[in-house]
């Protein structure tokens, strides 16, 4: 029994992390949704169902993804595709598909996809890598970035150029280009402004720099996020005793602003034991990558593991006003089928290629 | 790849991932400093910014105080009525429940349409909503032995404003109407939560408006308690938090007397007119009535719209307080203070005397001025002079006057100035100076104007309340305190002794001896009414005429038009030798002062002094 559970691809300091997690995230959920049990069931069977995911995931070596890299792309585009096409309308937005009675956000899988499919590509370049394989990698990203963005999702969209920004980033862009990308950037940025920007999107950067400037409109979201962390104080309200919460003043407590409930229930306490948890799972992934077995395993735990960390900070500096409110779910917390699904698919590569070797002792 | 290649790729990478993944820490730090931003330095403000959202506090509205006349008895009052009471959040089928509750509680088609139209709303935020008010004893009984069956709903205490003697106080009392809110009192409750105010009164929030009421809000009013709920944020209430109790307002206990206010108003009848007696010991008002009245209770607990047009429009006035804002010229009841004057001033003495031929011929112009009696009254001192009211004497002694020293005199003893410490709107009237008519009529004073004076005619006027202030300090020689109709600490009063270097005591007995006799000896122009009591009264009546005529021929002409004839007025004091009460009465249009508005003062001073 034992030899057969030491067959098994598997890394204790990720896996119980995430599980506490996933267990915290389904213990606040039930308050930030007001004791909805049906949404904590729903949310649980999702977790239960992604830990085994995700030790399914892990198993396989990982070259599997390196062939299959193009493959699980274009799965990914296609997913968009169907989307595109026959994705339902939500609040002026084409953003799930729907197969049977489940449904998915199909930009989840991008964020995934993205970046194996980079790493594939540049994984086995000479240093530094050259300017038309560069341009290729841009190109896809911009095109991953252009189909999300048009959903519209803006938020997804950046993460998603974000994951592949990263492997091209750690495969060894050259500092000019990354210089020279920056200062395009900046010109741009008028350009971005006017028309990449929908007005609601512009009407929200406003808010973020004038917060005061319409407290019941535009910035009611940000105040309120604000006001509940703010008054949660050292050791919180207590379970279930946020009024900001359970008063409904808080949007999207189950969601985007979960986080704002945490603080708020739980106090700077409760904040410092989350930030902990998922500061110990991204340095455990910077220590996984760092040792990886090659290249094309290095950049992908590099890259889905930063896209994890960009997800998460722009959710958390969101909620706590540091930056404009874009619509980005809190990793493991917030309620959510398919972010949880990619989730634990994103971690299940990360072990896999983390605890791969290349010649297992045999 | 070669091995040292792989060895620079892996170096490259580690140094990317580091810088990068020090960006990833770095923000952490960010949002950890920004989270302590937050919870530990803003704690406070974000408490109360918490405690803002969720806690809204509506006010509970306090009891008025009660009005009281000098004998404890009531003259407002805070009568229970019963209302009945639904919560609407825990009515699920509107017209099921108006179904069910119709055959227990008659609603009529207004209140059924009413409360269809706040029903949706009041459910919403889980407030109360009343169903109908002042429920009969027969409907509480009905409703209540069938109560098991309508759990949403209840019966409430809910209170009016009612006054006993609702015609005869009203102005006096005055009245009380709906406010917004006593925003000022409590200032931690916003503007917007007094529309969820508790109500104590059925009428709502109310204040004092007029009289009393208004006089003494301050004092009456009470303060208002306070009921925090949890609110959430689509503005539903929640559940209740906590909540202070209202504090009921101060009592006024006055020195209003109902029985004599009642003769008063009994006696003028349907007459125009007022009445004002004074208690000369404490200068408390015990009888302030203005007639005709119009009822306190209907105006204090809603009157409909036309009928509050019809009372303002009526011809007669009932809302104008003419004891406090009539201007009516004095006539012959200044003829003391204008012997008062003459004799401080040594302008003439007890035995001075005159001969009236019953006209009096100013020099500068020959113009004469006429007496009421035609060939005059021969001879006459002051005494008589005041006995017969003999015009022509007080002609000739303000013919001697100084105007400026005169008008001076007359203010001295309260005329053209408020005389009373706690009446509502009190005009204080006025006394003629030079100075007034020439910026008012742009001409100069005339001797004739003085002369005028001297019977209280011409540009003289007076309100009751500040004929019967004389009245008193006439009856207590001078020793008499502000007037007021509440009972007062000693201190806030202000005395107003009345004193003048040259009238001595002695003057002050003859001038009582003069007055006695005016109504209690043979010849005096109000002796009609020396037989309507027991006890001896001191007075003086005048006639307040309305168009300047030289003769009574030509007033008998004038007289078929009843607004045109002269005004009856008395002012007197009793009983004699040691005075209690002073009192004041005019009647509008009544002619003779002695013999009508005499019966009315003596009927007052009666139920004052046989108590």
């Amino acid at each position: 029994m034992s030899n057969y559970f030491e067959k098994i691809y598997f890394d204790p300091y990720l896996f119980f992390s995430i599980f506490f997690l996933s267990a915290l995230g389904l213990f606040f959920l039930f308050s930030a949704s007001n004791g909805d049990v049906n949404m904590v069931f729903k949310q649980l069977i999702f977790v239960i169902g992604g830990l085994i995911f995700m030790i399914g995931i892990s198993q396989p070596d990982p070259d599997i993804f390196r062939r299959m890299s193009l493959m699980i792309l274009l799965f990914a585009l296609f997913l968009l595709g169907i989307t595109y096409f026959f994705g339902p309308e939500i609040n002026g937005a084409q953003r799930w598909v729907r197969i049977g009675s489940i449904s998915f956000q199909s930009s989840e899988m991008l964020k995934i996809a993205l970046p194996i499919f980079l790493a594939n590509f540049l994984f086995n370049k000479k240093l530094p890598i050259q300017r038309k394989e560069v341009l290729i990698s841009i190109i896809i990203i911009f095109c991953c970035f252009f189909l999300v963005y048009r959903q519209p999702d803006l938020g997804t969209a950046v993460i998603v150029a974000l994951s592949g920004i990263f492997v091209l980033f750690l495969s060894g862009l050259s500092w000019s280009f990354i210089g020279g990308s920056l200062i395009f950037l900046i010109i741009s940025s008028p350009f971005i402004w006017n028309i990449l920007l929908e007005p609601f999107q512009r009407q929200r950067i406003a808010t973020y720099f004038n917060p005061d400037s319409d407290p019941f409109g535009a910035s009611w979201n940000i105040t309120q996020s604000k006001v509940a962390i703010g008054s949660g104080g050292i050791f919180g309200k207590g379970f279930g005793e946020g009024s900001q919460t359970q008063l409904n003043f808080l949007p999207e407590t189950e969601t985007d602003f979960i986080f704002s409930v945490i603080g708020e229930e739980f106090g700077f306490l409760g904040v410092l034991l989350l930030l902990t948890i998922y500061l110990f799972i991204l340095l455990r992934c910077f220590y996984l990558a760092l040792n990886a077995r090659d290249r094309f395993c290095r950049l992908v735990i590099g890259g889905i593991s930063l896209t994890f960390a960009s997800n998460l900070i722009i959710n958390l500096s969101m909620v706590v006003g540091l930056l404009p409110i874009v619509g980005m779910p809190l990793p493991f917390i917030s309620m959510g089928g398919s972010s949880l699904i990619s989730l634990f698919f994103s971690f299940g590569i990360i072990i896999s290629m983390g605890t791969h070797k290349k010649f297992l002792p045999q | 790849m070669i091995f040292e290649e792989r060895q620079l790729e892996k170096n490259n990478f580690s140094s990317r991932a580091i810088l990068l993944f020090g960006v990833v820490i770095l923000s952490f730090l960010a949002i950890l400093i920004k989270v302590f931003s937050l919870q530990i330095s803003g704690y406070s403000d974000y408490q109360l910014a918490a405690l803002k959202n969720k806690n809204y506090v509506v006010p509970i509205q306090p009891l008025r105080g009660e009005i009281f006349d000098r004998k404890g008895r009531y003259l407002v009052r805070n009568e229970p009525t019963f209302d009945l009471i639904t919560n609407p959040n825990l009515i699920i089928d509107l017209d099921l429940f108006l179904e069910e509750i119709e055959p227990v509680i008659f609603l009529s088609d207004i209140e059924k349409t009413r409360y269809r139209k706040f029903y949706k709303d009041k459910a919403f935020i889980n407030k109360e909503l009343v169903l109908k008010k002042d429920l009969t004893q027969r409907e509480i009984a009905r409703f209540n032995v069938r109560s098991f069956n309508f759990k949403n709903v209840f019966i409430a205490k809910r209170y009016r404003r009612i006054s006993d003697h609702p015609d005869i106080f009203s102005h006096v009392l005055g009245y009380t109407s709906i406010t917004e809110g006593d925003f000022k009192s409590m200032p931690e409750i916003p503007r917007s939560h007094w529309k969820d105010v508790e109500l104590n009164y059925a009428h709502g929030l109310i204040t004092g408006q007029t009289g009393l009421e208004e006089t003494y809000d301050y004092q009456l009013r009470g303060s208002h308690g306070k009921k925090v709920y949890e609110m959430n944020a689509r503005g539903q209430f929640i559940k209740e938090l906590e909540a202070s109790q209202p504090k009921k307002g101060s009592d006024l206990f006055t020195y209003l007397d109902i029985d004599a206010q009642k003769s008063a108003a009994e006696y003028i009848g349907n007459r125009r007119g007022a009445v004002v007696a004074i208690d000369l010991q404490s200068s408390g008002i015990n009888v302030l009535y203005s007639s005709p009245s119009y009822s306190i209770n209907r105006l204090s607990n809603g009157m409909s719209e036309s009928e509050f047009k019809d009372l303002i429009n009526n011809s007669e006035k009932p809302f104008f307080n003419r004891a406090l804002q009539g201007r009516y010229p004095p006539a012959s009841t200044i003829k003391p203070a204008i012997g008062m004057y003459g004799l401080s001033r040594d302008i003439i003495d007890w035995n001075f005397e005159i001969k009236d031929p019953g006209y009096f011929t100013l020099p500068e112009t020959g113009r004469i001025y006429r007496g009421w009696l035609k060939g005059g009254h021969g001879k006459v001192n002051l005494r008589k002079a005041m006995l017969v009211s003999s015009n022509t004497f007080f002609f000739s002694l303000a013919y001697k006057s100084d105007i400026n020293e005169l008008s001076e005199h007359l203010n001295s003893l309260g005329f053209g100035q408020k005389v009373c410490f706690d009446c509502f709107d009190e005009d204080q009237a006025f006394v003629p100076t030079p100075e007034w008519k020439y910026s008012k009529m742009n001409t100069g004073w005339v001797k004739g104007d003085t002369v005028n004076l001297g019977v209280g005619q011409g540009y003289l006027i007076a309100t009751p309340m500040q004929l019967a202030n004389y009245a008193s300090i006439l009856a207590t020689k001078g020793k008499i305190e502000k007037a007021s109709l509440a009972i007062l600490d000693k201190q806030k009063k202000s005395s107003i002794f009345w004193e003048q270097k040259g009238f001595s005591s002695l003057d002050w007995n003859k001038m009582h001896n003069a007055l006695l006799g005016v109504i209690e000896s043979d010849y005096g122009t109000a002796s009609s009414i020396r037989d309507l009591k027991n006890f001896q009264v001191a007075g003086k009546s005048g006639t307040a005429e309305l168009v300047s005529l030289d003769s009574k021929e030509a007033y008998l002409e004038v007289r078929s038009a009843e607004l045109l004839r002269d005004h009856s007025i008395i002012i007197a004091f009793g009983p004699m030798p040691n005075p209690k009460y002073a009192v004041s009465v005019v009647i509008e249009n009544g002619e003779s002062g002695g013999a009508v508005a005499g019966p009315v003062a003596i009927e007052v001073l009666k139920s004052l002094i046989n108590e």
